[in-house]
């Protein structure tokens, strides 16, 4: 029996825990069913424990048999994002704590104003790390790359990297939360789903991680089903992943999300490789606040204080080694023809 | 109504950025740039930047000979456009065409619409500019250099172009 059936027999008794979230499709392409919650779970611990049980301790790959999805993959349809708490220009109701919805409230009133007034906050403008959530959906393009013993994916969007601890335990040495928290998964097979990889993800910071979705508390965790899923519409293999968001301070019940990957052989046949993306150096916005505290966003030009040269900028070199080094220049495929002095 | 494919990725785009609150259309707001202006600017590239997570152009503006810089999409999304763009699409000394939406503080600068390079039309851009390329394939032959230019002129933009 698949994992999908068990989760129909007991789902019947229990009753949806998702009233007032709907799954409809965002993105483009299709969804694979939602693999509703089994049963009411306390915490994402107790759920992952019960699917580790369920599963029987799932499976222990070696380097052949592990589930290959290496390439590029950008992100396919979802029906996540903020469709779960905001649709039509409402928030949705009867899904955050009420103190959450006020603030998404409050946050989505200055955001506004704010977006025709320059004042939209977004995370990455001042280069703080994307986070988790902001994994999962960010037009960029992602490595799948998978080990017996860990998964190490990556997303284009800010060098932003999972990792995924097979068969282990979760660790916290450092007595702190992270952007992408903790992850630890096992390996499985589903009867219908196949290759299943189930995650754990818990020691999430909080924040506002993407514009327009509610801020999440320093409780949000999560339990994730990773799997290759055939798209039909598309004949194409996906990469679907169904989430259980669990943030007992910011929802009153967790949600139950779906995102899908696409593979891009189109951008590997073009050349693309991920690069690391240098925050600080290859963007001039900034932020600037007002007296009430409000961010304001700036563009710098060349010739203004801070600008940094796209293509890169010595301001980053060893200020002691010797001025006129040959040899220094970031970019020396093009002879430029800039004459700013940076 | 006729739909062109790049009439599709716009109405796709629209959608998606609309749909997830600007989410998916980059990493700061686009409020710096006046969006509803468009013009025209025509140079010498004197830098193409092809990175992440904003390409970036500078022309040294053939009007009043200064540079201008102006910044676009993710190289992610163009390498995959048509026509595909990497990082020599646009070179040093190259002469280009561009229709921008200019820094609304009036400074030299302002983000990507097209660029037009030996006749090719390129669409480096992002939501801070979504010009109508249907229509600006018609307005830029006939000498317009804005688009309040051509609707002062009594041109149109059809609904289904919007």
């Amino acid at each position: 029996m698949s994992l999908k059936k068990v989760y129909l027999i007991l789902v019947a008794g229990v009753g949806l825990l998702l009233s007032g979230v709907t799954s409809a499709q965002f993105g483009s392409g299709n969804l694979p069913d939602e693999i509703p919650f089994p049963m009411d779970f306390e915490t994402s611990t107790e759920h992952y424990d019960y699917l580790l049980d369920y599963y029987k301790g799932g499976v222990e790959h070696d380097y052949l048999s592990v589930p290959k999805w290496e390439g590029l993959w950008s992100t396919g349809a979802t029906n996540g994002v903020n469709r779960p708490f905001f649709q039509e220009g409402e928030i949705v109701e009867d899904v955050l704590s009420p103190e959450y919805e006020a603030a998404f409230r409050y946050r989505l009133d200055l955001g506004g104003e704010a977006f025709n007034a320059g004042v939209d906050y977004d995370r990455l403008t001042t280069c703080e790390p994307a986070g988790l959530p902001r994994w999962w959906i960010e037009p960029y393009v992602r490595e799948f790359l998978n080990t017996p013993t860990y998964s190490l994916w990556h997303n284009d969007l800010a060098n932003d990297a999972r990792r995924i601890y097979i068969n282990q335990e979760h660790i916290n040495i450092d007595g702190t939360h992270y952007a992408s928290g903790d992850s630890i998964g096992f390996w499985t097979v589903d009867d219908e789903l196949g290759d299943v990889l189930v995650v754990h993800t818990q020691d999430l910071y909080p924040g506002d991680f993407m514009r327009g979705t509610p801020p999440t508390s320093n409780g949000a965790e999560s339990v994730e089903i990773w799997y290759e899923w055939w798209d039909t519409e598309n004949q194409e293999m996906r990469i679907a992943v169904n989430i259980y968001w669990y943030d007992d301070l910011a929802l009153l019940e967790p949600i139950n999300i779906i995102h899908t990957y696409r593979p891009r052989q189109d951008m590997e046949d073009a050349g693309l490789r991920m690069r690391y993306w240098e925050c600080a150096q290859n963007q001039n916005t900034y932020l600037t606040y007002d007296e009430e505290g409000r961010p304001t966003t700036q563009y710098r030009l060349p010739g203004d204080e801070g600008y940094l040269d796209p293509r890169g900028t010595p301001a980053t070199r060893n200020p002691d080694l010797p001025p006129g080094l040959t040899g220094q220049e970031k970019n020396p495929v093009f002879d430029d023809a800039f004459d700013f002095i940076f | 109504m006729k739909i062109t494919l790049k009439k599709m990725v716009v109405i796709a785009l629209t959608v998606i950025s609309f749909g997830a609150v600007g989410i998916a259309s980059a990493h700061h707001s686009f409020a710096m740039f006046a969006r509803e202006l468009e013009v025209v600017k025509t140079g010498e590239v004197v830098r193409w930047a092809f990175n992440s997570p904003h390409v970036a152009i500078y022309i040294r503006n053939a009007e009043d000979g200064e540079v201008w810089a102006f910044e676009g999409g993710a190289p992610p999304g163009l390498v995959t456009d048509d026509p595909p763009m990497n990082g020599f699409t646009f070179q040093p000394g190259d002469n280009v065409e561009m229709v921008v939406c200019p820094l609304r503080d009036g400074r030299n600068g302002g983000a990507i619409g097209i660029i037009i390079k030996d006749d090719i039309w390129y669409t480096p851009n992002d939501g801070g500019c979504g010009p109508d390329f249907d229509a600006w394939r018609d307005w830029y032959p006939k000498g317009y250099m804005s688009k309040q230019a051509a609707l002062d002129a009594g041109e149109v933009i059809e609904e289904d172009e919007m």
